[in-house]
């Protein structure tokens, strides 16, 4: 049986026993209501008239486009967008709290970071991000849309998008003809059908804007290759797209490739191959052979060097190795051949990460790990992923997640599509804000590492320090706490920062080295072995105090230190940093307007009252008070009351900050 | 005597889990299906790396030829679309055909290649198609023979 139609999101649920919300479907049924109703009404009341006067192919080519926006809506809504499986056990042997947090693949030339989801217990695949509303891993999430009640991923984008077309189309046809009727019988308002075919009209107007922009806003998307989540996080804001093929292979990719297969809810086939011993051996090769003469127990062989050197893909430099491999010739039970493969096997998880060799400099990737921190266990199951607790992932509308994004914080991630690669980070997850935080984090983190069982308890008291440039690089037990409290002050002061990606142009804070956000870990490396070596005692106390010194952070980061500091204590400067990201929400609220993020440093504009609306419209109100993000709420309600002459600021996904004039 | 029985006895099933070694994708392409190709340092010893570089550059092959852009992927989006995807519901996609030759070729493998080897490769989809997941077995029965000793070289821990 074809398996391509699966049911998941809005009605599977693959993540154990997740409190029924019915909140969650409100939006939903309000689409469905109004779609199905409106349409409904001006087939029976309008299309009888118009089939009359002019032909009956009207009421059947409306049907038909109907038809199809209702498929795609289904398909939308029950579609699995790509959800993956939670590892199984034995995929990570690591000891969770020595495990780097990132590891970093090349794609096409360009760093990205695949960050540790603590929920499905893998690095994330490039583009992937988790869904805090679906509690999913979600293969190049785009956003989470709470008009299907579903993420769109990889599996469903195809069909968001052709409903979103299918959508626009459908509501001119119903307007235009709609109004053909009404010109028609000026003389007959008062009559029922014209009545019913004035509320539709109204109905099909006021969907009209934001369903076209929305569409707009896609067709930009697709066409360049990004998800929502990569645009909104401005993760290609310097111009590097790793992912993008161009545009037609892009809109080719979206429309024409084939159905990707789902992963869950597969029949697992019953292993029907026999492992009996005797097993067959290789023959040692010539190479090993050679070394093994040579070897007296303490040199390298050629063979394991090769496979040293040719690690440059697996992103997790290996550990140098245990005591009892130096000398291979020496245990007794060891076989030849084994006695040879003593280094670092290329799988990270096959090994545990001593803090003490996790020096950088050992390849290129290991500068990448220099940031590493371990994973940790999550102490706390719901905050561990960080956007996963409790935080509404990022709306269709980013506006949707702004608003609640003041409780979104770590909401964020779940909107964002941390990107794979990024390792899900997009704004509150992986990215690690300028690399200030992950310097000083690091270094305190470091030094802090056997305090880092107890980082749980410092949970209150590191949050507002904890960026996400912390939780980035800070053991994953550390993030874990700390996201909800950091991610609204990160999102509040670095917009739009991609570290994960280190192309070349970035210019994301002003003031702010433009190596800042993209080379942090290279950077952190460095930053961190020399914080290191300058002061861990100072750091050395606790996790609490070595957070709460932001003033220790190396000289090159003081630009943005300052800003930071200020939200380290107290919710950062009204106007400033909230006016950044009002082009977003221009953007989003219009939605015609597909911007590039004004940059940091550019003072914002009073958002135009009409765009208000529409983002009210986007986002629902009750979503602010969804059981998902009450958690975050509380971190976030300090800064996102700020006063700003009449602008209330709520945090979006991906760090935006939207300005709604109240 | 009763020696003798037990000893065959242990012979008999003696190849026990001890290891899984993970191949990881290979994202240098992008977003792509495709895995690594670097011969683990664990299989040395239990495995020519030709073979498992051939049956990993297979698995490839059909990954990229399942996911590739042509006529039959353009038919079948076309159809869905006219028949408003009921089409799903009556064919199978090209990707999913491509997926069940994967499977047999796994299947194939293991028989041939692997499992004389104690080897056995789960297929990648199992696993979100994230990683390639290739269990390593002992031949605990025969511990005091030199194919037992081979614990320590996966293991090592």
């Amino acid at each position: 049986t074809p398996s391509s139609l699966s049911v998941g999101g809005a009605l599977g649920d693959p993540s154990p026993s997740r409190p029924f919300r019915p909140s969650r479907y409100v939006p939903v049924s309000a689409a469905t209501a109004f779609l199905v109703g409106a349409t409904t009404l001006f087939l029976c009341f309008t299309c009888p008239w118009l089939s009359e006067r002019f032909s009956s192919s009207i009421p059947l080519y409306n049907a038909v486009v109907f038809l199809f926006t209702l498929a795609n809506f289904c398909m939308a809504t029950f579609m699995d967008p790509g959800i993956f499986p939670r590892a199984e056990e034995d995929e990570d042997k690591e000891d969770d709290f020595r495990a780097p947090l990132y590891k970093t693949v090349e794609v096409r030339g360009i760093q990205v970071r695949m960050k540790w989801c603590s929920t499905c217990r893998f690095y994330r695949p490039p583009r992937c991000s988790h869904c805090s509303v679906c509690d999913n891993c979600v293969e190049e999430f785009d956003h989470h849309c709470p008009w299907v009640n579903n993420c769109i991923g990889r599996r469903n984008y195809r069909y968001f998008f052709l409903f979103l077309l299918s959508l626009t189309i459908h509501i001119m046809d119903v307007f235009g003809f709609s109004l053909l009727y009404i010109l028609h019988h000026t003389k007959q308002l008062d009559q029922v059908n014209s009545g019913v075919t004035m509320a539709v009209m109204c109905v099909a107007g006021l969907f009209f804007v934001p369903v076209a922009g929305l569409t707009g806003f896609h067709t930009v998307l697709v066409a360049r290759g990004r998800t929502t989540n990569e645009q909104v996080t401005g993760k290609f804001r310097g111009g590097v797209n790793p992912f993008t093929h161009g545009c037609l292979k892009n809109i080719a990719h979206v429309l024409c490739s084939s159905q990707a297969p789902r992963y869950l809810g597969r029949l697992r086939k019953p292993l029907s191959v026999q492992v009996q011993p005797p097993f067959l051996r290789p023959p040692l090769s010539e190479a090993q052979l050679a070394a093994k003469v040579l070897d007296n127990g303490i040199q390298q062989s050629k063979s394991s060097l090769e496979i040293m050197e040719s690690q440059s893909i697996d992103a997790d430099p290996p550990p140098p190795p245990k005591p009892e491999h130096r000398y291979p010739g020496l245990p007794h039970t060891q076989n030849e051949e084994c006695s040879l493969l003593t280094e670092a096997p290329p799988t990270p998880s096959l090994y545990k990460y001593r803090p003490a060799y996790s020096s950088p400099g050992k390849n290129h990737t290991a500068s990448a790990h220099s940031s590493k921190m371990s994973r940790g266990n999550s102490m706390t199951e719901s905050p561990s992923v960080p956007v996963t607790t409790g935080q509404p992932s990022y709306r269709s509308d980013p506006s949707l997640s702004s608003r609640g994004g003041a409780g979104f914080r770590g909401g964020g991630e779940g909107g964002r599509a941390g990107s794979g690669g990024l390792g899900g980070a997009s704004a509150f997850g992986g990215r690690s804000y300028p690399s200030f935080t992950d310097t000083l984090l690091q270094s305190a983190a470091a030094s802090c590492s056997s305090s880092l069982r107890s980082a749980h308890t410092a949970h209150n008291a590191l949050g507002p320090l904890i960026s996400e440039g912390t939780t980035s690089t800070s053991y994953k037990s550390l993030a874990n706490q700390t996201r909800n409290g950091s991610l609204s002050y990160e999102s509040l002061l670095t917009p739009s920062e991609s570290p994960e990606f280190e192309s070349a142009a970035h210019d994301t804070a002003p003031g702010a080295p433009p190596i800042l956000g993209y080379t942090s870990p290279f950077l952190s490396a460095q930053q961190r072995e020399g914080s290191l070596q300058a002061c861990p005692a100072s750091l050395r106390p606790s996790p609490n105090r070595a957070f709460l010194r932001p003033t220790s952070s190396p000289p090159s980061r003081a630009p943005p230190l300052s800003p930071r500091a200020r939200s380290l204590g107290s919710p950062p400067p009204g106007p400033a940093p909230g006016h950044t990201h009002l082009g977003k929400s221009l953007s989003y609220g219009g939605g015609a307007e597909l911007q590039h993020r004004p940059s940091s440093s550019g003072g914002g504009t009073p958002m135009p009252k009409l765009t208000d609306f529409y983002l009210l419209f986007f986002f629902p109100p009750h979503q602010i008070f969804s059981s998902t993000i009450k958690q975050n709420v509380a971190n976030h309600n300090t800064h996102s009351h700020k006063p700003a002459g009449g602008m209330k600021k709520v945090t979006g996904v991906g760090g935006t900050t939207y300005g709604i004039s109240v | 005597m009763a020696t003798e029985f037990h000893n065959l006895q242990e012979l008999r099933h003696s190849a026990s889990l001890a290891n899984k070694v993970f191949i990881q994708r290979d994202y240098t392409d992008g977003t792509v299906c495709k895995f690594q190709t670097k011969f683990p340092s664990e299989l040395d010893s239990r495995i020519e790396r030709t073979l498992f570089e051939d049956t990993v550059k297979m698995l490839n092959n059909y990954y990229a030829e399942a996911e590739k852009i042509g006529g039959q992927s353009y038919i079948e989006g076309c159809l869905a679309c006219l028949t408003v995807y009921l089409v799903f519901l009556c064919i199978e996609t090209r990707y999913d055909k491509v997926l069940k030759k994967i499977s047999r070729y796994i299947q194939e493998q293991n028989e041939k290649v692997y499992a004389p080897r104690g080897l056995l490769i789960t297929d990648p989809i199992e696993r979100g198609m994230r990683v390639i997941e290739i269990s390593v077995y002992e031949d605990r029965g025969s511990s005091g023979s030199s194919s037992g000793s081979s614990t320590t070289s996966s293991s090592g821990r």
